[in-house]
């Protein structure tokens, strides 16, 4: 185990360098000019480009990236999206924003998901079931910023039970932000009920029709013994790194909720900094190496993950 | 007898004394009742005395109970909050004075600042005149002073050097007072080499350029310098000695001025379309100038004497200057002692542009700056100015919270001197000024219908619903966007070969299809589906562009400029009695961009000449590369849609009916600009210049100079105009009439009577003369066609009321300084659910 563990990280850190090596030329080669303005003086922009290093050769910067950010940590400060800010600090203070919303949002679409999809599996071909299975069918298929749209314009707007937008401040566990962010919460959360539902469903239909639980209901176990105990935990087999899954997911933030509904995250970074007028170098590469890592990290955990769940899962067990 | 009388005196005795016993009874009766009396008067008098004490208590009772009311309600008035919302849909990040960058940084930085001097209303609220602000008084003409090698000023000479006295009362929003050696400090961080500021060309680039200031901040680097910039800074005008004693020099041009081609040095050949650079040549400076001047170069541009290349050479090659050190001493920013400021300047500059140029100043708060500056291997940051913590305001109003990307607050500075002057008492009612980020238009739009914002900048879909609201304000912007098309010939037939078999571009080289394109757009349907509150464009100057600023008169308001207009849409022969139009005023109103019939005429005209010249087969299509600066922007993409289903359109009927067609390049990021400079593409749209509103004569230069041009193949320095001064009609090029405008008494060479003569202009009045000159000049080509201004319109909150109901140029409607209140923030909450929590703004 301990052996499969490292080689996985090691391959991990391999991949993680290909990755990052390729967005960093990539990024490079993405037109950056200043835009010519009347009256400007351009060598001021230029000598601060020279002063940053945009005019040393590409493998000269990618030597400092490796070793001022990958190694030392220091990931430089941001030239377009907040200029002269460091690029970390600035990373550090919206990830609370995008991890309140959806921790909420995971705390209110895990319950109901999983509980909308035992009880269409339980009603199986009844109507409670055909109600469930529809409504998953809509949520599934309509993007989220349509409801988000709607909710904001029917509770929001029309109803005027919460505010259009999260509260402002820092103090994101207080009842007043929580309230705020309900509409956030709905909108986000429709999406993972609705998943988590028909994956629920689909797995436990197939586990309660299976030939041990005719066996247990025969040995004379009640039916909510045999569901608990027996068929929901072997479903969760693959239901529990979908939910870990959608954990790891969540600190990558939702760019078009979190517009919507006013919460500073991190979200629109991303595209922000490629789309900006000129790439914002910095901020670029410190998110795709998070969240390259992220990735690649929780797919380790998500394998890990099986065993712990399942003992007769093995990881790197050679038999 | 004796016995009758005893008896009668008896009597009279008896009756004398019972008369006298009664009346001393009454008597003595009466004076009690007398004592009684006066003892109850006195008694009386006294409660009457207690009473009115009493009274008199009770009424300054009153009259305290009176004044304590008016004070309570006094104070609660005090009390009450007037708060305006606005919301963003970009945010601010960075609003430190020496380095912020956008717009919508400066919605703080516009309230925690000030400059020497601000604009104000006129008297009459109809205009604007100039106030002082940080400064006490005007500037006062010190030239004198400053005589002498070290400022490069010589007696007699005038406005080079001006003295500020700056108020006494300025205080930073703890109290801290500012002086003169603060404003010079901070002048001295601004040009800070090592910070790199991006605001630090302020000190040149504009009107007024600090003695100094370029080569205190450029001090130890090597930039390309034009040959006429470095023999500006080595003090010579003789171009032959700069040659001869530069000529081991490395040599740098830039194709595109004057060629549009790039000749290869090793092959000796001309390879094709250049781009907008400055680069490095193999030869010598000594070469590269026999090479421009006499040799192949010359030999290319055929258009062009020998003395034209010599001119030229001035401005299209290259040297690497170094700039020398400077010591600060040697800047033109001096503080004579703690509210005296002294600006040396380069060249002259008096009256409204000295005073414009003073209307911002780079002020910081020096102990926070220099605590929020780091520097690491050489990389200098400041992180004053990001936040409310790093932020220090000596303006009307405080930065009180800040938090990124989410919102932030301003309320009023207690210590701003402004609170001092007689002139802004009732001004500033506003308690509170905040600010929301939302991104989203329609999320904007319901905080607005439900009250929690003042403003709402209307979208493209509100326009049906609120175009003709009472609360819907429109506001004309600066700006003329245009179409541009590229003319060249050598260009074109390159990217006609690259676009395949039966492609056709070399037809735009063809004016008459040029303006067939400008009459068969049809602007204002361009602006419905682009952006509704646009309007229409005529002419390339806006209407709020102001040619004399002293006086505040629009350009577009005078004569010359009318005259341009009619002139470009062909109406000045439907002008005066008995034709179509009255008056020229009549002439313009008439004027909507489109006139699809005359542009049929002209894309058969086109044609034909395109088939005739050999530029075009009969089975060739049009391809016109539209270049876009990218593909998510729903103003170029409804644009892009637009102009195909257009033109599409217009030429049906015609000769052309089929044959034109449209291809996109939306990959081209800030290089769109100048995309159609390097021939990248054929067309550009929504292109424009914004700023220098009150300086049309300078913003000239987007029009003549390669560097902003959008078309440089319009070659400004080629094109000559002849214009009447005084009587004379003087020959110039477009370039040489550019530079007449600049400054005051700027001689130019020209051509009168067939003589050579140096020309002048006179004042306001001749710039004007020759700016209408150049602005007909440029829209008589149809390289540039104006298409739509840029304006706005929002609705107005039922919270808030304007100062002027018009909007006065540079004043608005008097923003939050002139800003009233219908109503509380309390009052307005109570209305707002009084009204089910929605308003009607329809």
């Amino acid at each position: 185990m301990v052996k499969y563990v490292i080689k996985r990280i090691l391959l991990m850190l391999m991949v993680f360098m290909i990755i990052i090596s390729m967005c960093f030329v990539l990024v490079k080669l993405l037109p950056n000019k200043p835009a010519e303005q009347f009256g400007k003086d351009m060598a001021v922009i230029e000598m601060r480009r020279e002063l940053l290093g945009y005019n040393k050769p590409i493998i000269e910067q990618y030597w400092i990236f490796i070793q001022r950010s990958l190694i030392g940590g220091d990931w430089g400060i941001s030239e377009t999206l907040y200029i002269g800010q460091d690029v970390w600090e600035k990373f550090m203070e919206k990830m609370p924003a995008t991890i309140t919303v959806n921790v909420y949002t995971m705390l209110f679409a895990v319950p109901i998901g999983l509980a909308l999809g035992i009880y269409a599996a339980l009603k199986k071909n009844k109507w409670q079931d055909h109600v469930i299975s529809t409504g998953v069918m809509i949520f599934v298929s309509v993007p989220s910023y349509v409801y988000a749209f709607l909710v904001q314009y029917f509770l929001c707007f029309k109803l005027k039970w919460f505010p259009f937008q999260m509260a402002a401040g820092y103090d994101y566990l207080s009842w007043e932000t929580f309230v705020s962010l309900v509409p956030a919460i709905i909108s986000l959360g429709f999406g993972t009920v609705a998943g988590l539902a028909r994956y629920t469903r689909a797995e436990l239909t197939e586990v309660l029709t299976s030939d041990y639980l005719l066996l247990a209901r025969t040995k004379g176990l009640s039916r909510a013994q045999t569901t608990v105990r027996h068929a929901l935990r072997n479903s969760m087999v693959p239901i529990f790194p979908m939910i870990l899954g959608e954990f790891i997911g969540i600190i990558g933030g939702s760019l078009i909720i979190e517009q919507i509904f006013g919460i500073p995250g991190v979200g629109p970074l991303y595209i922000a900094s490629i789309t900006a007028a000129t790439p914002d170098y910095n901020f670029f590469m410190l998110l795709s190496a998070f969240y390259t890592l992220v990735g690649l990290s929780s797919g380790i955990l998500v394998d890990l993950s099986y065993g712990f769940i399942d003992p007769r899962i093995r990881m790197g067990s050679k038999k | 007898m004796n016995k009758k009388l005893s008896i009668v005196l008896a009597i009279v005795a008896v009756v004398a004394i019972v008369f006298s016993v009664v009346f001393g009874v009454q008597k003595a009766d009466l004076e009690k009742q007398v004592a009684e009396l006066t003892a109850k008067i006195d008694t009386l008098n006294a409660e009457l005395t207690t009473v009115k004490a009493d009274l008199a208590a009770a009424k300054s009772e009153a009259e305290k109970a009176e004044a304590d009311r008016l004070a309570t309600e006094e104070a609660l008035k005090s009390l009450e909050t007037y708060t305006v919302n606005y919301a963003l849909s970009t945010f601010p990040t960075l609003w430190n004075i020496h380095d912020y960058e956008t717009a919508t940084d400066a919605e703080i930085a516009d309230w925690i600042t000030a400059g020497f001097y601000s604009f104000d209303y006129n008297e009459t609220f109809d205009g604007y005149k100039m106030v002082p602000a940080v400064a006490a008084e005007f500037p006062v003409d010190v030239t004198a002073d400053y005589v002498g090698e070290q400022w490069g000023i010589k007696e007699g000479d005038t406005a080079r050097a001006w003295k500020i006295q700056l108020r006494q009362d300025l205080k930073w929003q703890d109290g801290t007072a500012i002086t003169a050696h603060d404003f010079e400090e901070s002048y001295k961080l601004l040009i800070n080499p090592k910070a790199a500021n991006y605001r630090a060309d302020g000190l040149w680039s504009g009107n007024m350029v600090i003695t100094n200031s370029e080569a205190y901040y450029k001090a130890g680097q090597e930039a390309d310098t034009m040959m006429g910039t470095y023999m500006g800074l080595e003090g010579t005008e003789d171009a032959a000695a700069f040659v001869e004693a530069h000529k081991d020099d490395k040599g740098y041009i830039n194709w595109n001025y004057s060629f549009g081609d790039t000749y290869d040095f090793e092959t000796k050949a001309w390879t094709g379309a250049a781009e907008d650079a400055i680069v490095e040549t193999p030869l010598t400076f000594g070469e590269l100038y026999e090479f421009y001047t006499k040799g192949e170069g010359k030999a290319y541009a055929t258009w062009a004497s020998e003395a034209d290349m010599i001119d030229w050479a001035l401005e299209e090659l290259y040297l690497k200057y170094t700039y020398a050190e400077m010591a600060w001493e040697n800047v033109g920013v001096k503080a004579l002692d703690d509210y005296n400021l002294v600006f040396i300047i380069d060249k002259p500059l008096e009256g409204f542009y000295l005073h414009y140029s003073l209307t911002s100043n780079y002020l910081v708060n020096l102990d926070m700056y220099n605590a929020c500056a780091t520097e690491t291997d050489g990389v200098y940051t400041n992180t004053y100015g990001t936040k409310a913590e790093n932020t220090m305001s000596y303006g009307p109003y405080m930065l009180t919270n800040f938090q990124s990307d989410k919102m932030f607050t301003l309320e009023k500075n207690p210590y701003w001197y402004g609170w001092n002057d007689e002139a802004n008492k009732g001004l500033y009612q506003a308690t509170t000024i905040r600010y929301d980020y939302v991104a989203e238009p329609s999320t904007r739009l319901e905080m607005f219908l439900n009250g929690q914002l003042d403003s709402y900048g209307l979208q493209k879909e509100d326009m049906e619903e609120y175009a003709m609201s009472d609360y819907t304000y429109y506001s004309e912007g600066d700006s003329i966007f245009a179409m541009v098309f590229n003319p060249e010939m050598a260009a074109l037939t390159t990217a006609q070969q690259n676009a395949g078999e039966n492609k056709n571009k070399t037809i735009l080289t063809v004016k008459e299809f040029r303006m067939a394109m400008a009459m068969a757009m049809n602007r204002a349907e361009f602006c419905l589906a682009t952006s509704p509150t646009n309007k229409p464009g005529f002419a390339l100057y806006s209407s709020q562009i102001i040619a004399d600023p002293e006086n505040g008169i629009p350009y577009r308001a005078t004569d010359l400029a009318k005259q341009v207009i009619v002139d470009f849409w062909a109406l000045s022969d439907e002008i005066g009695e008995g034709k179509m139009y009255a008056t020229v005023d009549e002439a313009i109103e008439s004027i909507s961009g489109y006139n699809l019939e005359m542009a049929r005429v002209y894309f058969d005209q086109a044609y034909e000449i395109a088939i005739k010249d050999g530029l075009m087969d009969e089975d060739d299509v049009i391809e016109i590369t539209v270049g876009t600066p990218n593909l998510t922007s729903s103003f170029y993409n409804n644009g892009y849609d637009y102009i195909v289903n257009n033109y599409t359109e217009a030429v049906k009927g015609t000769k052309l009916e089929g044959k034109l067609t449209f291809t996109r390049d939306g990959t081209l990021g800030n290089a769109f600009s100048d995309a159609l400079q390097n021939n990248q593409v054929d067309m550009l749209f929504g292109v424009g210049w914004t700023g220098s509103t009150f300086d049309p004569y300078g913003l000239f230069q987007v029009y003549v100079d390669p560097n902003y041009q959008y078309d440089s193949h319009w070659d400004a320095t080629a094109v000559t105009l002849d214009i009447e001064l005084n009587g004379t009609v003087y020959t110039a090029t477009a370039r040489a009439w550019y530079d007449s405008m600049q400054g005051t008494g700027t001689e130019i060479d020209a051509t009168a009577n067939g003589e050579e003569v140096k020309v002048s202009l006179d004042g306001t009045e001749q710039k004007m003369i020759v700016l209408a000159a150049l602005e007909n000049a440029v829209l008589q080509n149809y390289n540039y066609i104006p298409l739509m201004g840029d304006s706005s319109a929002s609705l107005k909150g039922m919270q808030i009321k304007f100062f002027t109901e018009d909007e006065v140029f540079p004043m608005g409607r008097g923003g939050v300084k002139y800003m009233t209140f219908n109503y509380t923030d309390r009052e307005w909450d109570e209305y707002v659910a009084s009204q089910g929590g929605t308003l009607n703004y329809k």
